[in-house]
């Protein structure tokens, strides 16, 4: 038990970029993600004896955040606060009316992710960016299988629209979004 | 004959290696005539590449410094809190750089630590209700004594502080991060207290950098609660290696002004 404390001390320093990075995607705000970071490491710290040494530590710690940040997404409704617009710009610049302009223009793949419904997001960090399996993701995010599998496959469709990478010539754009 | 109407979320299962060797088999042998199915494949395979492309650089970015100081100073006072008054003593477990204190462990105690005052940068979080040990400061060494025995005994060795009832044992000297030379020591008191103890120069006088103040039975052996507390210090400002006898006899020397 008591290794246990020292070694999620341990984990949760080496794992603090990607938890950050994960927090960055889900609330759209760096100082967001920096305040969710500091409480998903206290809430881990508190309950480090319940961690399950053979299980994932970056499935367990994702979790955390996440619920504290649906948390915090309640508290602002009850609170009647609004999104804050000009936060969620702060990763991916303005997306002005999506529908208009993503015929428009492309934008960048970051930006597309950033415009992506939170739930579709979510699951696309965790399976295309934190390299989860659908069951791991769908563990974390307290969902059915099948749920991740549709918000994937969404996701990913919309992302290559944003951004177009097309079907017919997948390739060629995929180089042109990434670069 | 192929199949074209596979799914979306079949082909991506198919892309992402989720889909089961059988149907996995007939969707490469359609892709095979299909030229439209391989890109249909083909755009999840890219998405997901391109999406793990984009999110690369927010993991490259340097953590924020007072996020990630905030965080190493929780893991350290989670250490210090687990081995509050009651707690039982933990197996003594030590690697790399701390190898040199693993002598000093006679045998597992029970360990109470009275105030646990862990200091990020000389900056004193918290005390408890007993007095920290006369020469013992926030942020300076005042006494001259102590001042003295810090530039001049080796260690490994120990020595009765003049004109008092302190017992001065310099554990180790290693530099930290901003190269500031550091001193890890243990103070015995009348009492029987011990402060564990970590000071370095900064300019021309030593600062407390980290204490941990164990309570009376402790036999003059810091109990190994308070010597956990201090790995997790010494990790989280990143303490170099022990020096040398030699290394450290100069740089004791530098001290001194060279004499």
């Amino acid at each position: 038990m008591s290794n246990t404390v020292k070694d999620v001390g341990e984990r949760l320093i080496a794992f603090l970029p990607n938890l950050r990075r994960f927090a960055i995607s889900i609330s759209g705000s760096r100082d967001l993600a920096d305040d969710l970071v500091q409480a998903a490491c206290e809430r881990a710290l508190a309950n480090a004896e319940r961690f399950e040494p053979g299980s994932r530590f970056d499935a367990w710690m994702f979790r955390i955040l996440r619920n504290l940040w649906i948390d915090h997404l309640r508290r602002q409704k009850t609170a009647g606060v609004q999104d804050d617009i000009s936060e969620r710009q702060d990763i991916a610049g303005p997306s002005g009316e999506r529908e208009a302009e993503a015929r428009l223009t492309l934008k960048t793949v970051t930006e597309a992710i950033a415009d992506l419904p939170d739930e579709q997001r979510e699951v696309l960090l965790l399976v295309c960016v934190e390299e989860f399996s659908y069951r791991e993701a769908a563990d974390v995010l307290d969902i059915p299988i099948g749920t991740v599998m549709s918000r994937l496959a969404r996701a990913r469709k919309n992302l290559a629209e944003a951004a177009g990478i097309t079907e017919t010539s997948a390739r060629s754009q995929t180089m042109k979004g990434v670069n | 004959m192929t199949r074209t109407d596979f799914s979306d979320e079949l082909l991506m299962r198919f892309a992402d290696g989720e889909l089961d060797a059988a149907t996995s088999a007939e969707i490469e042998r359609a892709m095979e005539a299909d030229d439209e199915l391989v890109a249909r494949v083909a755009l999840f395979i890219e998405t997901r590449h391109a999406a793990k492309t984009a999110m690369k650089p927010l993991l490259e970015e340097p953590l924020p410094a007072d996020l990630e100081a905030a965080v190493e100073r929780m893991v350290a006072e989670k250490l210090a809190a687990r081995n509050a008054p009651g707690a039982a003593v933990l197996p003594f477990q030590r690697g790399g750089a701390n190898d040199r204190r693993a002598s000093r462990w006679l045998a597992p105690m029970a360990a109470s630590l009275a105030a646990v005052v862990a200091g990020f940068g000389g900056y004193w979080l918290g005390l408890g209700t007993d007095p920290v040990p006369s020469g013992l400061l926030p942020l300076a060494v005042s006494s001259p004594a102590l001042d003295a025995a810090l530039v001049s005994v080796p260690s490994g060795e120990e020595r009765q502080l003049p004109n008092s009832n302190q017992r001065f044992r310099a554990i180790a000297t290693f530099r930290d991060s901003a190269r500031a030379l550091c001193r890890e020591f243990e103070l015995d008191s009348a009492d029987r207290s011990t402060v564990v103890s970590v000071a370095c120069r900064t300019g021309a006088e030593w600062r407390v950098a980290f204490a941990v103040v164990a309570p009376g039975d402790s036999g003059g052996y810091a109990p190994a609660s308070s010597t956990e507390t201090l790995d997790a210090y010494l990790s989280a400002i990143d303490a170099g290696p022990p020096l040398e006898t030699a290394e450290e006899a100069k740089a004791l020397r530098d001290l001194r002004g060279g004499t």
